[in-house]
């Protein structure tokens, strides 16, 4: 009620306006640039926008933003609920294998598939939330990938050749022709980038309101959080949930925009995917491992040119590092090496 | 006793309820699969469990040291040139970090320095370096795909580049920081015994080689077990003294970084020894020969390759991991009950801080654990590979039914990681015989078939029916 403050109730309507867009003047003009990127690169590659050099680039800012969502969903689950959950993979690539058979085998039409794959990943978040939040901790990291890796085995069964392909994985989903990421990249790429931006604004909508302070309680004090009368399952579920949603229907996107979906997208690697992005980024920060995840996807591509499968040890061998040596993260390593830079007084305690 | 009723209700559902509805020969038979597959579950379960119990860090790479294990034997057995040229490299690395980490503190080396030469003399190491060659078709036959001495490359480049292996591990290791002042003759020491193993191995590698291919087959398989036991104890005290001690007061980080261990190793068995499966390894000659023993006698006196159990033959080389699960078992839980050591360990698993006040230095207790621990799962590995052959995904599979184990029998229990390894291996080896037999529900005219996948996955299901009823496990107390 008294949120707007009697200063600024005394301003008019104009100057709000103002004091707000110069508030968020650097996010307006990131959201300008990404609009009118593709146009941008068009320019200077001086070639068509739907061809060439525009075309490839905007396939791989598709790639990124959608990681990026992937990232930010696995943020809410570790960094903003103190959740650590080693089963991510299993909301992705179940998102992914939804629309897939949805589409491929029973010509469901695309809003509508879009729609059970938020049902689905409700269902099946709920219940891996449900089973995985009977226990705390590293416990439930243990817990929740034994569920992926039964996910990951049944994506690879033979029983379920004929809708999931088994080993092969799901091949040449169809995607209606207004929407083919081959024909008509720049509709996918303005798709992708209205998904992210409402990603955002719905978790840090979200993170903002009571529940995402319940959420921040239970991290930082269970037993505080409990005396004051709020269920750690409820609200855990709900994050779950909630986090399962927008990965699923990343990875729904991702199927759309590669056609397939195969039973990588289930397997650990996946999960260790969005711990990477989340801790190069910096965890708890939102924004931070969406930036985690475009540096992720571009190294990425280069590395992978550049050393071919060598680049997936050479990933992991890069994810134990961030591990050991910057727990916050590159930024946050690079806002400490700043911050001592200055002075001694300003240098925080890790 | 806690979890009673429930156990018993499980074995009877298990053992009980097919003892009556099938013959007794085929429930026999799947008693026999069930009990080799808890045997290996279990070797991978103990582990996981005592490190736990002890000290609170779950270890997502103990399915990897499994499958290194496995790896590590097959190659000894089948390819010892692969072994012989690639492994004084890495105990070179080790033994540089050792070096760097007693030096680093007369020394402080700038980091960018160190970083720089950790990176540089790691990919100088690895330059222009033809592992294809020496894995050639995966084994070594005397004449075969390629000769050896055409496969190596001369003595003085690999020691070159073991040399600037050892360089790598000195700046990794002035990065590390110091060892603290206490441990420090002991990190010379090790670090020197590591030089020289691998000095020495480097420079009689024609001679070790031709000898172990001359052996016969059961020393050579007694080696690869001898060899892939060693190699998982010690990468396991590795793990645990280098990447795993500075994270003890971030047990997040802890967690994180044994998955990435676990990612790691896995990529790293692609690159060296191909993303391919391999064929199991040739049993040894006890359990060899072509043959159809009727009882054990004849089995160990003609060494048959199948024994008859009630009419269907069982393979003998399985009795051999029972036999070797079943002696761990009673081996490890005599060691915790009656020895010093084992009171101390079972001590600390109850109160750290008291054991530690009583003057057991409990770090060190830490490290034996977690190699004996590692030890375990990497000798399961070995002696599976005659029984499943090898494959990257393994280790994967291996902690995911060693993970239902643990949280069947509760965290931290030593009964009850073996309670639970046998609960899982009687559900996996009765899933499997239902998928292949078929399901028949009454009023269906043909029975449901399923892949061996479903029978995999849904051993999942008992993770949930005891996650749901008793989320501590059975035996457990404490949940995390």
């Amino acid at each position: 009620m008294e949120r707007i403050g009697i200063r600024q109730e005394a301003l008019s309507r104009g100057s709000v306006f103002r004091l707000w867009i110069r508030r968020y003047r650097i996010w307006l003009a990131g959201l300008v640039l990404l609009i009118g990127l593709p146009f941008l690169l068009s320019g200077i590659f001086g070639e068509p926008v739907e061809s060439g050099w525009p075309r490839f680039l905007q396939g791989l800012l598709i790639r990124v933003y959608l990681m990026a969502v992937y990232a930010l969903s696995y943020d809410l689950l570790m960094g903003y609920t103190g959740i650590l959950s080693f089963g991510h993979a299993l909301f992705f690539g179940g998102g992914a294998y939804v629309i897939g058979i949805l589409l491929k085998h029973f010509q469901t039409p695309l809003l509508v598939a879009l729609l059970a794959v938020i049902l689905f990943a409700l269902g099946i978040s709920g219940l891996v939330g449900a089973l995985s939040l009977r226990v705390r901790g590293v416990y439930l990291a243990m817990v929740t990938l034994a569920l992926a890796q039964a996910a990951f085995i049944l994506s690879e069964a033979a029983d379920f050749r004929q809708y999931t392909g088994a080993e092969d994985g799901l091949q040449g989903i169809p995607v209606p022709a207004w929407l083919d990421p081959a024909e008509h990249r720049l509709r996918f790429y303005y798709l992708t980038l209205f998904f992210i931006l409402g990603a955002y604004f719905l978790a840090r909508r979200l993170v903002n309101s009571p529940t995402g302070r319940v959420w921040a309680a239970l991290r930082e004090n269970e037993e505080r959080a409990v005396a004051l009368g709020y269920s750690p399952f409820a609200f855990r579920l709900l994050a779950f949930m909630f986090s399962g949603m927008l990965a699923a229907l990343a990875g729904a996107l991702n199927a759309l925009l590669n056609k397939n979906a195969t039973p990588s997208l289930l397997s650990v690697n996946t999960t260790i995917q969005a711990l990477l992005m989340t801790l190069v980024g910096g965890v708890g920060t939102l924004s931070g491992p969406m930036f985690g995840a475009g540096l992720l996807e571009l190294a990425g591509y280069l590395f992978n040119r550049a050393f071919g499968p060598l680049w997936f040890l050479l990933f992991g061998l890069f994810y134990v590092i961030v591990v050991l040596a910057f727990p916050h993260g590159l930024a946050g390593a690079w806002q400490q090496a700043r911050a001592l830079h200055r002075g001694p007084s300003r240098g925080s305690a890790p | 006793m806690r979890g009673t009723w429930p156990l018993i209700l499980i074995l009877f559902a298990l053992i009980g309820l097919p003892a009556i509805f099938l013959p007794m020969s085929v429930w026999a038979s799947v008693m026999l699969s069930g009990l080799t597959l808890a045997a290996l579950f279990f070797l991978v379960a103990s582990g996981l469990s005592l490190i736990f119990g002890l000290m609170d860090v779950i270890n997502f790479a103990h399915g990897t040291l499994f499958m290194l294990g496995a790896y590590i034997g097959w190659t000894v057995y089948q390819n010892p040139r692969l072994l012989l040229n690639v492994a004084p490299l890495f105990l070179a690395l080790g033994a540089g970090i050792g070096f760097g980490r007693v030096t680093a503190g007369a020394l402080s080396v700038p980091r960018a320095i160190s970083g720089f030469g950790l990176v540089g003399f790691g990919a100088l190491a690895f330059w222009n370096h033809n592992l294809g060659k020496l894995v050639a078709f995966g084994s070594t036959v005397p004449g075969g795909a390629i000769p050896t001495p055409l496969a190596q490359e001369p003595l003085g480049l690999v020691f070159a580049r073991m040399a600037a292996m050892g360089l790598a591990g000195l700046c990794g290791g002035w990065r590390m920081g110091g060892t603290r002042s206490e441990d420090r003759y002991r990190s010379w020491g090790m670090s020197a015994g590591l030089l020289l193993l691998g000095i020495l191995m480097l420079s009689g590698r024609e001679l070790i080689e031709r000898w172990i291919l001359e052996s016969p087959g059961d020393l050579r398989f007694l080696l690869a077990v001898l060899a892939g036991t060693l190699a998982g104890g010690a990468l396991g005290a590795w793990m645990e003294a280098t990447l795993i001690r500075p994270l003890y007061a971030r047990p997040i980080y802890q967690v994180l970084l044994t998955l990435g261990l676990s990612y790691v190793g896995v990529e790293l068995v692609r690159v060296v020894w191909g993303p391919g499966n391999y064929t199991p390894l040739p049993r040894p000659s006890l359990f060899a020969m072509p043959c159809l023993a009727s009882s054990i006698g004849e089995w160990l006196s003609q060494g048959c390759a199948s024994l008859n159990v009630l009419g269907r033959p069982f393979p003998t080389y399985r009795l051999l991991i029972i036999g070797v699960g079943v002696a761990m078992w009673a081996g490890i839980g005599l060691l915790l009950r009656w020895t010093r050591i084992g009171i101390a360990v079972r001590a600390a698993v109850e109160d750290r801080e008291m054991v530690e006040a009583l003057g057991i230095p409990v770090r060190r207790l830490f490290t034996g654990v977690f190699a004996m621990g590692s030890a375990l799962a990497a000798l399961g590995g070995v002696v599976a590979t005659p029984f499943l052959g090898l494959s990257p995904a393994m280790g994967l599979e291996f902690l995911l039914q060693a993970f239902i184990a643990v949280i069947i029998g509760g965290m931290g229990h030593y009964g009850g990681a073996a309670m639970g390894a046998f609960l899982v291996g009687l559900a996996r080896a009765f899933g499997d015989y239902l998928v292949t037999v078929g399901i028949a529900l009454p009023g269906m005219a043909e029975a449901i078939h399923f892949s061996p996948a479903i029978a995999r996955a849904s051993t999942v299901l008992i993770m949930a029916a005891i996650l749901l009823l008793r989320p501590s496990g059975l035996f457990g107390q404490k949940t995390g």
